[in-house]
């Protein structure tokens, strides 16, 4: 197989890789990982989990036979599902961190119950499925060995426990640490930065504080025949479990999140344009939708009623933890809130800056919403409309767009303290540079406003 | 020391030792969850099979 047909996500582990053909989506399991595979199947846990939703399933295929004779170390192919949208832990909201944690111990404490362990709890192996954190990495099984510590509690304390505690503690964004460190947060950092008082916690005084100190006195020390008992290991996932369960946040308080209260919309503007865009989803009938500047997701609903599988971005953690609950409490299946900053979206990270797709890279929806989120982009963070024109252009195949003129009182506000060097800030700029990318299909003034919404297909 | 054939997550030799430090102490608590349990059992109280627990969990997910 070239080896440019594998993705980079998955090189790390020898048990297998993953790889594409035509679009489709396949992972081969190596010789060396046949047993611990067919114990994950044969034993009851793969059903087991696929019925709870915790474990995305797969079927296995024939590989080519040309492609078998060429890979010896080829044991079987898998097609698992595929899931819509992959999304990273810093574009999480605290609680969507927090309910793909709970998931990864529910996992490993099941896995236990058919003599399994889970040997990595990385948080990238953990993908919002219907609404739920599943784990995607079939691979992730080893056989338990009586006596055998918990290979992956370094990495669960750094990419579930270290940011969530600094999340609640400190301050919500400090999830972006995970942006920088892809394997986590380092425990030293974490355990420098939380206040005294979590020293007060059992669970944060052991798995962070204590935990930080162990390494750096036992660096590179040999652990020799180190072993624990069964009940010690279920011992350490229930304390894990109990420390982050009690781990919490209230959104409130930052910048957006009680938008939709203090809106300049009237009632009749807002139905208005809920019937645009409900007309509009079903001319287009999108399989994605990307609701970009969604807030707490309430067009992204208005879209996901089309049945379209609907990516609600929105740069405001607090709006994207409502959103999330919301979906949460609602069982709603096709709806993805997520965190993201359009002005900075998420980078390609890793190795090679190919482990983690950019959020470019993850494009194009079949349609994009921008509903006021253009006066933001083009006035507060002074993109020119000619680069928002390309930028939508490339992210999406259809556009519904809303402009926000300047004597909007909203627009007004962001003028008020600054000099107004937007020219070209016009309705008859905004159609100029969108229509040399789109071909714009509808524009309709929204009833009791001064707002304009559009409907546009890229060029 | 070698447990899986494929260790490729270097667990760390510090998160080790600590990992098996707590896990002793917590080990105790379940060990005597379990005896509990089967103290009760023997005077006729019917404790919850495990599984009850992770099948609420399900439905609460």
């Amino acid at each position: 197989m070239p080896k440019t047909d594998q993705l980079n996500a998955s090189f790390r582990d020898p048990s297998g890789f993953l790889f594409s053909r035509g679009g489709v989506l396949f992972r081969q399991i190596n010789r060396v990982y046949a047993e611990d595979y067919a114990r994950l199947m044969e034993s009851g846990l793969y059903d087991r989990l696929v019925k709870a939703g915790l474990l995305i399933p797969h079927v296995e295929v024939e590989a080519p036979r040309a492609e078998r004779n060429r890979n010896a170390e080829a044991f079987k192919v898998i097609q698992p599902e595929r899931v819509p949208f992959i999304s990273y832990p810093y574009e999480w909201s605290f609680s969507q961190l927090k309910d793909a944690a709970l998931a990864t111990l529910s996992i490993h404490k099941r896995a236990l119950k058919y003599n399994l362990a889970l040997k990595d709890a990385s948080a990238y192996n953990i993908q919002f499925v219907r609404g739920k954190p599943a784990l995607i990495d079939t691979l992730s099984f080893e056989k338990y060995k009586e006596g055998q510590p918990w290979i992956a509690y370094r990495q669960f304390c750094q990419h579930f426990l270290a940011p969530l505690a600094l999340m609640s503690y400190c301050d919500v964004r400090l999830s972006q640490l995970l942006r920088v460190y892809i394997d986590g947060v380092p425990l030293d950092l974490a355990s420098k930065l939380l206040p005294t008082r979590t020293r007060l916690n059992f669970g944060l005084l052991t798995h962070i504080h204590l935990h930080a100190g162990a390494e750096k006195r036992f660096a590179g020390e040999s652990v020799g025949q180190a072993k624990m008992s069964r009940n010690a290991l279920v011992g350490l996932i229930e304390s894990l479990e109990v420390t982050v369960r009690k781990l919490s946040w209230k959104p409130a308080g930052t910048r957006w999140w009680n938008y939709y209260e203090i809106t300049n919309y009237s009632d009749a503007a807002f139905e208005h344009k809920k019937r645009l865009v409900t007309e509009w989803i079903a001319r287009v009938q999108p399989n994605q939708v990307w609701d970009l500047g969604a807030n707490t997701g309430v067009f992204s609903r208005v879209a996901g009623a089309s049945g379209a599988f609907t990516v609600s971005f929105d740069i405001d953690s607090a709006a994207v933890e409502q959103n999330y609950l919301r979906a949460k409490n609602n069982k709603e299946q096709n709806l993805l809130p997520l965190q993201l900053d359009l002005t900075n979206p998420s980078p390609a990270l890793g190795w090679a800056n190919r482990e983690r797709e950019s959020f470019r890279e993850r494009g194009p929806a079949d349609i994009l919403l921008a509903l006021a989120v253009i006066h933001h982009l083009a006035i507060t963070n002074n993109v020119p409309l000619p680069q928002l024109a390309d930028f939508f252009a490339e992210m999406g195949k259809w556009l519904v767009i809303e402009f926000v003129p300047k004597s909007d009182s909203q627009v007004q506000k962001m003028l008020a303290a600054r000099e107004d060097i937007f020219t070209e800030y016009t309705r008859e700029g905004f159609e100029a540079a969108f229509g040399e990318r789109f071909k714009i299909h509808e524009s309709v003034l929204v009833n009791e406003s001064e707002r304009q919404l559009y409907l546009m297909e890229a060029k | 020391m070698h447990f899986s054939p494929l260790p490729y997550l270097d667990p760390g030799s510090g998160s080790f030792i600590i990992q098996i430090a707590i896990a002793a102490l917590l080990g105790l608590g379940v060990a005597l969850r379990a005896s509990w349990g089967k103290i009760k059992g023997f005077f006729g109280k019917k404790t919850k099979p495990e599984d009850e627990d992770d099948d609420t969990a399900d439905a609460q997910n």
